[in-house]
């Protein structure tokens, strides 16, 4: 059966307002959670607060558990769905940069959005420097094209490129998950307290 | 229920998710492993299955050869010693059993030719047809009745009694002169045609002058 774009059980006419309307779902859960807040995604390097932690990590156990089930169920054919491609030096790179500005700013990309949405000056000012950093890339492109193109491996995943079997994985995946969080609950209350609104 | 009770069973609320969550993700790791079905749905291949395109009829395929129609190949699923005996004209053979090798895939995985499966009877050529049909191959045609049909009605056609319509004497005229194509001499044939021999023309002689052999020359 699904997915259901590329199956025509929606037309891919629609593929657009289906990503709209998943955008302003998942701005708005990521603000009425409070990840408009920098210091709440700072707070996962300080140790004074895991919820990005939690929430992305079970986001990503939950879906994987409920695709698989799909996928036994024949709900869904896991060979259709999208692998994105990897340029290996690129992701290593681009997440190490990415890494430093979420620490140093305290938002990720998409929560920087929502922040200026609510109107945070830090966040407008953290998104500036994003536009400065999208403008540098454009002007040196030349000089960054060999990692941006190179290294590229294909719509690889562990599975394939390890031969691993995919429910072992799962189920290390989701033992991982829990121990993450309690190990995260109790540095968090070894932690000194931060308070903020 | 009072609030004290409720209170007791939310505190565990984060354990319960947890175990949940691993509880689900063991089920995975025990659940009977199923072999997944590769290449079209099941029901794809039923439409195709009971789809009249699926066959094409022996009258259909000679009127292609003999117009030298170049949008189909012809591929007999026999094994190679019948394959040697007879075969259509510019078939190729690809044996049932070996109908997956590499050489053979590119023959019948494309879809800029029609691929015309043949057996003696439409058996094994359909067999063929499902096989490819499942794994997503395009372009796939049996050969209405194979071989056998092939000669009943074109090498071979049955002359129509004198009771049968118009339509059969046509058809019955069309086969005969699809048949006299394919190599078929009949009687009435050799008396219609005062076999007029071409006069052997006379062979035309082409004096090709030696080349003078060069001297060897002088060496240094």
């Amino acid at each position: 059966m699904g997915p259901l774009l590329p199956n025509g059980f929606i037309p891919f006419e629609w593929d657009s307002i289906i990503a709209i309307i998943i955008g302003i779902a998942f701005g708005f859960v990521l603000e009425s959670s409070g990840f408009s807040s920098s210091r709440k995604l700072a707070g996962v390097f300080y140790g004074y607060d895991f919820a990005v932690l939690k929430v992305f990590f079970t986001a990503a156990a939950v879906s994987v558990i409920g695709i698989y089930y799909m996928d036994y169920l024949g709900y869904l054919d896991i060979t259709q769905l999208y692998i994105h491609p990897t340029y290996l030096w690129g992701a290593i790179i681009g997440g190490v940069i990415m890494g430093v500005g979420f620490v140093a700013g305290g938002f990720c990309p998409g929560t920087s959005l929502c922040a200026v949405a609510i109107g945070k000056l830090d966040a407008w000012v953290y998104v500036f420097g994003i536009m400065i950093g999208v403008f540098l890339f454009s002007e040196l492109f030349p000089l960054f094209e060999p990692i941006y193109d190179g290294y590229f491996l294909g719509n690889i995943t562990l599975i394939d490129s390890f031969g691993w079997n995919p429910y072992w994985i799962i189920f290390i995946f989701a033992i991982i998950a829990v121990v993450s969080f309690v190990i995260a609950d109790i540095i968090r209350k070894r932690v000194k307290k931060v308070f903020y609104e | 229920m009072n609030k004290k009770n409720i209170a007791k069973i939310l505190s565990f609320r984060y354990m319960l998710m947890a175990t949940v969550l691993i509880i689900l993700a063991g089920g995975l790791l025990l659940l009977p492993k199923h072999q997944k079905q590769e290449g079209i749905t099941s029901e794809t291949l039923l439409s195709h299955a009971i789809s009249n395109e699926r066959y094409i009829s022996t009258d259909q395929i000679s009127h292609k050869i003999i117009n030298g129609d170049p949008s189909f190949i012809l591929v007999d699923v026999r094994d190679e010693k019948s394959y040697q005996t007879y075969s259509l004209p510019n078939a190729i053979n690809i044996p049932l059993p070996e109908l997956f090798k590499d050489a053979h895939l590119e023959y019948i995985n494309q879809d800029q030719f029609d691929v015309v499966f043949f057996s003696n009877d439409n058996f094994h050529a359909d067999q063929a047809w499902l096989l490819c049909d499942r794994l997503g191959f395009k372009n796939l045609r049996v050969l209405q009745g194979g071989l056998n049909t092939w000669f009943t009605t074109i090498i071979n056609p049955s002359i129509p009694s004198e009771d049968q319509p118009l339509e059969d004497f046509e058809r019955y005229k069309t086969r005969k002169a699809a048949s006299m194509y394919f190599g078929v001499t009949y009687p009435d044939q050799d008396i219609d045609n005062n076999l007029t021999v071409p006069k052997p023309t006379p062979k035309k002689i082409i004096t090709v002058q030696k080349k003078k052999k060069r001297v060897a020359e002088g060496g240094c």
